[in-house]
């Protein structure tokens, strides 16, 4: 599973890294960092309710396919 | 008393499910959630022939239309006349991208969580200032003393109001909020007010605003091409109208919750970590805006249900936060549901632009109230019927036990 993070529309709520700090930080001007280029299994779940969180819809999952 | 708009209604097609509940009558905006779960059982869509909508009732439906500019758009307006519709032209509400883009970034340049992480220490300390007096005060009203004060100092300076200005907020306020809902007798009354405020704003200029302010960072981007010529009066008008009615609302619903459930209160105490949650879970249950509208721009179908463009659409936000396909036992008020995904405050590109100033002023009040507060005892609450906005007008403390 991959993580895409519209960095323009990111607003720096900070709410995806609340949700799931091993996924997602915020740098120094607050827009958000993604961890893992590609999602570790183990954190998917964490991920998809990261990405859900996001107020502003900055956030996007992509399933890998035929993974 | 009855609304006094007479419209007649409109037959919808057969296939399309029906209601005559009427969401802008005073009994529904009073006590909008009997009436949200009547809606909510009979589909995730349905026709409202009282206000020509298409309500939107269910969690699931609620989330996918604000996700969805693209169909569901606040280009024409998100208000339930045409002539409020018309005035918030210019508006990043009223807007889709690529309009949106360049409004939403200069509302958001100096209102970001980014740009006020500064404020949080200064925010914090008046919030527990204030607590703190009328703990000692022993009686006030709450709705008075803490949800309407707090949040209009805090705006009124950000935004850099000086003078008399500061006088109107309030009014000017509770107004622009009140006219986004149907001409009913409301609205009638409240446009004249509403229109000061866009006199205001269309004649206010950058030095009217305090040095330093978000308020002249607008005119700045203005200035510098950023932003569209003249549309910087239009956004001083959305960080009034949204920044203080729905921050009263929220504030004032956080006292009148933790004084009815002190249980959940006392959750908080033991562990002010819960003070993001609860404050999560106040939104949930009580929106302060529980409808907002949307037009579609094609011919769709939701939940099976079709919805024909042009068509009006009425986002139950509250609705969808009560849905209990979405939230477990959603009649109850529970600070440690942690509703992180509540729609109280939209979602995607309209999302509430404001959300991390609301965030660190209710924070503040939850945390002052956890750290003084054992128990509130009130009276009865007292409530106005208002378009847009669901607020207590008035709560009595009558005894305040301190921690």
């Amino acid at each position: 599973m991959r993580i895409t993070a519209d960095r323009e529309r990111c607003e720096g709520h900070g709410l995806c890294a609340d949700v799931a700090p091993e996924v997602y930080e915020l740098d120094d001007d607050a827009i958000v960092v993604l961890l893992h280029e590609t999602v570790p299994s183990a954190l998917e779940r964490k991920a998809e309710a990261g990405a859900r969180v996001c107020p502003v819809a900055a956030l996007r999952v992509e399933q890998s396919v035929g993974a | 008393m009855p609304d006094s708009d007479v419209r007649l209604p409109e037959v919808a097609p057969v296939s399309v499910p029906s209601s005559d509940i009427h969401l802008f009558s005073a009994a529904v905006l009073l006590d909008p959630y009997p009436s949200y779960a009547q809606l909510r059982e009979q589909a995730a869509v349905v026709h409202l022939s009282a206000n020509d909508v298409y309500a939107l009732t269910r969690y699931d439906v609620v989330r996918d239309a604000l996700g969805d500019w693209e169909t569901f758009s606040s280009a024409a307006g998100i208000g339930f006349n045409p002539m409020v519709n018309e005035a918030l032209q210019g508006t990043s509400l009223a807007s889709d991208p690529p309009q949106h883009t360049a409004l939403r970034a200069a509302l958001t340049e100096n209102l970001s969580p980014r740009a006020l992480r500064g404020l949080k220490g200064q925010i914090d300390a008046k919030a527990d200032a204030l607590v703190a007096g009328l703990v000692a005060s022993g009686s006030f009203d709450a709705i008075d003393s803490i949800a309407r004060v707090f949040p209009l100092e805090i705006v009124a300076d950000l935004i850099g109001f000086t003078g008399e200005v500061r006088g109107h907020m309030l009014a000017w306020g509770k107004a622009a909020n009140q006219v986004i809902g149907p001409l009913n007798q409301r609205t009638a009354e409240s446009f004249p007010i509403a229109g000061e405020l866009y006199a205001w704003c269309s004649s206010v200029t950058r030095d009217d605003l305090a040095e330093g302010s978000i308020g002249r960072g607008i005119f700045d981007a203005e200035e510098r091409g950023a932003i569209p010529p003249g549309s910087a009066g239009p956004i001083i008008h959305q960080y009034l109208a949204a920044g203080v009615e729905n921050t009263v609302s929220a504030i004032g619903n956080i006292i009148a919750l933790f004084a009815a459930h002190p249980d959940q209160l006392a959750l908080v105490r033991d562990d002010v970590s819960l003070v993001p949650a609860a404050f999560n879970e106040v939104l949930r249950f009580w929106a302060p805006i529980n409808v907002w509208g949307r037009q579609t721009t094609k011919d769709v179908e939701v939940d099976g249900v079709p919805i024909p463009a042009g068509a009006r659409v009425a986002v139950c936000l509250g609705a969808g936060n009560r849905d209990p396909r979405h939230y477990e036992n959603p009649d109850e008020f529970l600070v440690e549901r942690n509703p992180v995904d509540h729609l109280s405050l939209g979602y995607g590109i309209h999302g509430c632009a404001g959300q991390g100033l609301a965030r660190l002023e209710a924070h503040a009040v939850i945390d002052a109230l956890a750290r003084r507060v054992e128990r509130l005892v009130v009276g009865a609450e007292v409530r106005v019927p208002h378009n847009a906005t669901r607020s207590i007008d008035s709560l009595p403390v009558l005894e305040v036990v301190p921690a």
